[in-house]
């Protein structure tokens, strides 16, 4: 099989070599004896849409149509790691071994960046201030560093969906609030009849709070269970539009008991409301007399 | 009448009306926001792509514009190529490259755009000249302020650095001609302009004659989408996109924005629906016994119909409204979060009223309003009137 793959992939593939770096994961791959041609690994969404298996040969040029080319044997299949930074990036991605790479886009000997590592604590700040104060012209950064720049989209992601969260909190409140209020009102007749049999004032509240407290648990529960179907379909449609393992929607423990919380309050509150105005009015008054 | 009784029917529950109001609200804002988020960021990007004229953008095949490092080689050819190609009425080459501004302190780092300044639809100038001469270069204010410098003031840039013999490349000293708006680049980002063959001639080399992009304008009457394919049969290596491509690349990519507009907006719609439905059937119940006593003075089936009919549209009517100041109000406030997102261009917006989109909306919640009271009012106006008033004294 023949082809070609842009320089698109260049920076990314600089990033990534040796294939065992963090941001891929090996699914499927050969033994290339010592004498083969070199090799590359390519990913999953590539193998896939251009039918390229282990084994095949392609042709790899720093540009399209270009004569200069070398060509290589794909050893290995690889699968993008959860990253959120990539879930809107659709290009493909080529791991090659970086002398190859240097030599193919005329490069040089010239890379950028280097990921250290370290054996962590104090020495990492060491070997930062070693690194920063010898080496003219090179920066290191932390890794936490690097990492709070680059989830900046996330944060405001993070923000925005927890702006929709607020709204929809309030909007769900109101709704909840105004359905207890009507159930309860609609009850109106029984408690008029509760307190004609002399049933006291806070038996019919306790009653009637009760009674919303169930409601409002049944309805936690509904929700619960819509909430971890829904997140299920949320992941699926989304893993597969975007071709990520990554998780879109989590259900925490938290977030089912705040959920829940929230309803049962809210629930309880407009049933003890509801119920304290239904005692103190007149019975008769209930009954429309 | 119809509406005096409708109107003293919903004062009888001040609280429950005014719950019910609030819900609809709530519901109607957010449906507006949603509304607002999925036609807006489509129109804010073709409104942005478009204001400049260019209706075809050119990158390496495979690419999109500036979105890798790829660049176009034997810039000038491919430049005179797509000038060949029949409807082509300006051709824009731009090529990027990072730049330091040298002693003042600490080198501050930038972004250079090289252009033609005869033909860029890369920035606006708001002061000053355009970098005409081979030593000019307009700028940001991001890039005045990092460098502390004034439009006059002579700069000192190179445009790599070699750490092996500590030296920078392509070192130029150039004067600030003006200062400048970037289309495509956020407030915050250092950015500057200067002559295409400036830049090249700055980083040598490989990038000599290389462009990172061009952009095409093509005449009123020809089609962008047949124009971009002969650019694309002329050359090869590269990749066109039209306007209208460029916009289905950014939906795509943005997809999980539309389809978060379209599942919340759907929710919100059926909340609303579900409120006001809620409110009518109950008030109604309640009310059997008055209705069949209407009915038995003589009061029309229809009449009755109409009168609860108009409870659920005044519900829906003034929930919308109130939700149409609130919506506008939490639009901005969510359009405020998401301009954070590093790097985007001040042009964009994520939130955009449109009236006709905004009132659309609101007319299919205020329409679920009328569905909301239909049938409860019809139920209600076909009780046998004889047996619920028997049952309505009897209790």
């Amino acid at each position: 099989m023949r082809g070609f793959l842009s320089s698109t992939s260049r920076l990314l593939a600089l990033c990534c070599v040796p294939l065992a770096a963090a941001t891929a994961q090996r699914i499927d791959s050969a033994t290339v004896g010592a004498n083969a041609q070199r090799t590359i690994a390519i990913d999953e969404r590539l193998a896939s849409d251009a039918g390229i298996r282990i084994g095949d040969r392609v042709v790899l040029a720093p540009e399209p149509g270009s004569s200069a080319g070398d060509t290589v044997r794909v050893s290995a299949i690889i699968r993008r790691r959860a990253d959120p930074s990539e879930v809107a990036r659709s290009e493909y991605r080529v791991r090659l071994h970086l002398d190859h790479l240097q030599r193919l886009i005329g490069y040089g000997d010239r890379v950028d960046r280097f990921a250290v590592l370290t054996a962590g604590g104090t020495a990492t700040d060491s070997v930062l201030s070693r690194i920063n104060s010898a080496a003219f012209g090179f920066k290191a950064y932390p890794s936490r560093e690097i990492a709070v720049e680059t989830s900046k989209t996330f944060l405001v992601v993070s923000r925005f969906h927890r702006a929709i969260g607020v709204i929809t909190i309030v909007a769900s409140a109101t709704f909840l609030l105004c359905i207890m209020l009507l159930k309860v009102d609609e009850r109106r007749r029984d408690v008029a009849a509760m307190r004609l049999m002399g049933i006291s004032r806070s038996t019919v509240v306790r009653s009637v709070m009760l009674e919303s407290s169930f409601v409002a648990l049944a309805g936690s529960l509904f929700g619960v269970a819509l909430g971890f179907a829904v997140s299920a379909f949320v992941n699926v449609h989304y893993q597969s539009v975007y071709r990520t393992p990554l998780r879109f929607a989590i259900i925490t423990p938290s977030t089912v008991a705040y959920s829940v919380l929230l309803s049962l309050v809210l629930g309880i509150g407009a049933g003890a409301l509801a119920a304290r105005r239904l005692a103190r009015t007149p019975p008769l008054a209930l009954f429309g007399r | 009448m119809r509406f005096q009784l409708a109107g003293r029917t919903l004062r009888r529950h001040v609280s429950r009306t005014l719950l019910a109001t609030l819900g609809v609200a709530v519901s109607a804002a957010m449906l507006l926001d949603m509304v607002m988020l999925a036609t807006g960021m489509r129109q804010s990007f073709a409104s942005l792509l478009g204001s400049n004229g260019f209706t075809i953008r050119v990158s390496p095949r495979g690419t999109l514009p500036f979105d890798s490092e790829a660049t176009i080689g034997q810039g000038a050819e491919a430049t005179a190529a797509i000038q060949r190609v029949a409807g082509v009425t300006a051709v824009a080459p731009v090529l990027g490259a990072t730049i330091h501004v040298l002693g003042r302190g600490e080198p501050v780092t930038a972004f250079a755009l090289g252009i033609d300044p005869a033909v860029q639809g890369d920035y606006q100038l708001l002061e000053g000249a355009e970098p005409t001469a081979p030593n000019t270069i307009v700028v940001s204010d991001a890039f005045l302020r990092a460098a502390k410098a004034h439009v006059g003031d002579t700069l000192d840039i190179a445009v790599g650095f070699d750490p092996q013999l500590r030296t920078y490349q392509g070192r130029q000293r150039l004067v600030i001609s003006g200062r400048a708006r970037f289309t495509y680049l956020s407030a915050e980002d250092r950015a500057v302009a200067l002559r295409l063959a400036t830049v090249q001639a700055m980083v040598g080399g490989q990038r000599a004659d290389r462009v990172s992009l061009f952009m095409v304008r093509t005449a009123p009457n020809v089609d962008p989408e047949v124009a971009r394919a002969a650019i694309e049969r002329a050359l090869p290596r590269v990749t066109a996109l039209s306007t209208a491509g460029a916009i289905a690349e950014a939906e795509r990519r943005l997809s999980y924005f539309r389809q978060l507009a379209f599942i919340l907006g759907a929710v919100s719609l059926i909340v609303g629906f579900l409120l006001v439905s809620t409110i009518i059937t109950v008030s109604v119940n309640e009310r059997v016994g008055e209705i069949a006593v209407m009915r038995a003075i003589g009061v029309s089936r229809w009449h009755i119909v109409q009168q609860i009919t108009i409870e659920g549209v005044a519900l829906s009517l003034t929930g919308a409204v109130a939700g149409l100041l609130l919506g506008i109000v939490t639009a901005r406030y969510l359009n405020s979060i998401l301009r954070g997102f590093p790097g985007l261009p001040d042009a964009i917006d994520f939130f955009l009223f449109q009236p006709s989109a905004a009132f659309r909306a609101l007319g299919l919640l205020v329409a679920s309003g009328i569905i909301a009271g239909i049938y409860p009012s019809w139920r209600a106006a076909s009780l046998p009137i004889s047996a619920t008033l028997r049952e309505e004294a009897v209790g």
